[in-house]
């Protein structure tokens, strides 16, 4: 009962997956069906990992797109010096950006949201240049994603031990428990003699550093090229993963592993309004609202906190 | 060690904003306009100032709603989909309902700047996320609307409210102009104006001397998204047809344009008298690029780091304890 008190998104789920079933259940129940789920589960959690960190600070990252795309496109350009290893670039990427945003966020004091989201155009500039405009497909990296057992994508195999260590810093390790104590009260963890500026470096360079794996993982999994073009919905519905997890956005509370609870509400949700047979617009635009429902309900009780 | 070496950066910062803030953008304005004119002479000819007249004027007025936004220490996200939508509105019904589309039209914005209001006010949403969120929503609107096509608008009457000739001039022109001085005098010289600042520079201090902090954070997101309408109806008017795809790196030359005119990120300083010249320099640079044929590749690069560099060099530091 405490459970479901506190996270309110499992009575959801449950009753969403309960409804679908049996609206249409020759749709819903398939196989096939639930494989999707699982695929698209394991893209919003590699995509909302490592920002989950950093929401759990109070900051938001919103640069994952932009290393996944500008990430996709240095893996084109390095294979023919590197070979398979020039995989390895995103990882670099994904770290000297995470670092790279936390060193700006704390000494030049930009707010996180507008630095990642300049960021994210920059590097999304730069995908369109060096990939002179088309999205470039690499072969190579089949055996990431190869089919080891049926109906379960392989990426979700490679997804644990990372969603594994992730959980594990944020509950187990003194740099989780600082994490969630800037979230909840930043001038407070400083006077506690937290050196705050140092671990919010660090939560942003964790962010970029998950965000990397997560890519070179995610690369594969979503055909092997990434888009030069920002479809606004990649950057948004990770967001929505987090908040409908119930991570506040002021930080404090939640964390990855709210965030999968989060990711697996949104895969029932978005597979269950395709397959109702509504409109594809239609479902773009409950999409939306269950946005905005969530981040209502994600921001209750945070009257005399101060909001920008 | 690490409050020493903030002070440190925070009085460098410090002293290199306020000798910069206040003549860095008119110095950058002329700078790039001479700049251009060295590198391409069509550059200030009477065809070359239409061109950059047309380029800026609806995005002066766009910039001037955000820039009260910006003032206040919110931020608007959902300007470029708000005038997305309203530019849509009068193309998709002016066949039905005539001229009556724009009031229509600027209606519809201006709920939703009610809207992103309330959820930030009322529901205590991060201002960010709240238009964000809206900005989702509208966006699917759009798109719902428009069935992804592009649409052509006929109406010669409509047209003319940009493109007539007044002095040489396009109409689209006073249009911004005009704008722009409403909301510099609506900042600087009303009672209203004082407010936003107010609860820009210490939005408790603001509540506590009296002001009703919510209804004027709603008022000025009304104002924002009702600017951002105004700018959208006017570039229908202007460009006479479009898609609905300009897409989210809209926002980023916007957003750089009110930065770069000197209004800080952390709200209570700057106005929309500053954003002239932002919107001068950002929209010339956009320009001048175009003239250089580079693409829009480069163009997002840029602006990415303009915003950057400018939202980094006009945060009051001595304010900020905390940054999110």
């Amino acid at each position: 009962m405490q459970g479901l008190r506190t996270h309110p998104v499992i009575l959801a789920v449950v009753v969403l997956a309960i409804a679908f079933s049996s609206l249409y259940p020759e749709r819903f129940l398939t196989l096939l069906n639930v494989s999707t789920m699982l695929k698209q589960f394991v893209t919003l959690t590699l995509f909302a990992l490592g920002p989950s960190m950093v929401v759990v600070t109070g900051s938001l990252d919103l640069s994952f797109v932009g290393i996944w795309m500008l990430g996709g496109i240095l893996v084109w350009l390095f294979v023919p010096i590197l070979g398979t290893f020039s995989i390895l670039v995103v990882l670099l990427l994904g770290g000297a950006t995470g670092l790279l945003i936390g060193v700006l966020q704390v000494k030049a004091k930009v707010p996180s949201f507008i630095l990642t989201l300049s960021l994210l155009v920059t590097y999304w500039g730069l995908t369109a240049k060096l990939s002179g405009g088309y999205p470039r497909l690499v072969r190579g990296y089949d055996f990431v994603t190869a089919p080891l057992i049926p109906y379960v994508p392989t990426a979700l195999l490679w997804s644990i031990p990372l969603i594994l260590a992730a959980v594990f810093i944020m509950k187990r390790t003194k740099v989780g428990t600082y994490l969630y104590a800037i979230g909840s009260n930043e001038e407070g963890a400083r006077l506690a003699g937290i050196d705050v500026d140092r671990y919010k470096i660090l939560a942003f360079t964790l962010s970029g550093l998950f965000t990397g794996i997560g890519s070179m993982i995610l690369f594969q999994h979503l055909g092997g090229a990434t888009p030069v073009e920002l479809n606004l919905n990649t950057v948004v519905w990770p967001l929505v993963a987090i908040v409908l997890g119930g991570t506040p956005l002021v930080g404090g509370s939640g964390g990855p592993q709210r965030t999968l609870l989060g990711a697996l509400t949104f895969a029932v949700v978005d597979r269950g309004l395709i397959l109702s047979l509504l409109h594809p617009q239609a479902v773009q635009l409950l999409l939306g609202l269950l946005l905005i429902v969530a981040i209502v309900v994600g921001s209750r009780g945070l009257k005399g906190v101060a909001i920008t | 060690m690490t409050r020493g070496q903030t002070g440190r950066w925070a009085r460098f910062w410090d002293r290199l904003r306020r000798s910069l803030t206040t003549a860095w953008p008119v110095v950058a304005a002329l700078a790039i306009i001479v700049g251009f004119q060295v590198i391409n002479p069509f550059f200030l000819s009477y065809q070359g100032f239409i061109t950059l007249v047309y380029a800026m004027s609806y995005f002066l007025i766009a910039a001037c709603g955000l820039t009260f936004v910006i003032v206040m220490g919110s931020f608007d996200f959902s300007v470029v989909s708000v005038l997305k939508l309203a530019a849509l509105l009068c193309v998709l019904y002016i066949d039905r309902l005539g001229l009556w589309v724009i009031p229509a039209a600027l209606l519809v914005s201006t709920g939703l700047g009610v809207i992103n209001g309330l959820l930030f006010a009322r529901f205590n949403v991060p201002s960010f996320m709240a238009t964000l969120g809206v900005s989702v929503v509208v966006e699917g609107v759009a798109l719902y609307l428009s069935r992804g096509f592009l649409h052509i608008m006929y109406d010669e009457t409509f047209r003319a409210l940009a493109t007539s000739f007044i002095a040489r001039l396009p109409a689209i022109f006073f249009w911004g102009m005009g704008v722009w001085m409403i909301s510099t005098i609506l900042a600087v010289f009303t009672p209203f104006g004082r407010r936003v600042y107010a609860i820009g520079g210490n939005p408790i201090g603001a509540g506590l001397s009296g002001i009703n902090v919510e209804r004027y954070r709603i008022y000025v997101f009304a104002l924002s998204s009702f600017c951002a309408g105004l700018a959208g109806v006017l570039y229908m008017a202007q460009l006479g047809g479009g898609s609905m795809q300009i897409g989210a790196d809209a926002a980023i030359p916007l957003f750089a344009s009110v930065v770069a005119g000197g209004t800080a990120l952390t709200g209570g300083v700057g106005g929309p008298h500053r954003t002239l010249f932002g919107v001068i320099i950002i929209t010339w640079i956009q320009a001048g690029m175009l003239m250089l044929a580079l693409g829009r590749d480069v163009q997002m690069v840029t602006f990415g780091l303009i915003a950057l560099g400018m939202s980094a060099a006009t945060i009051d530091r001595r304010r900020m304890r905390i940054v999110k």
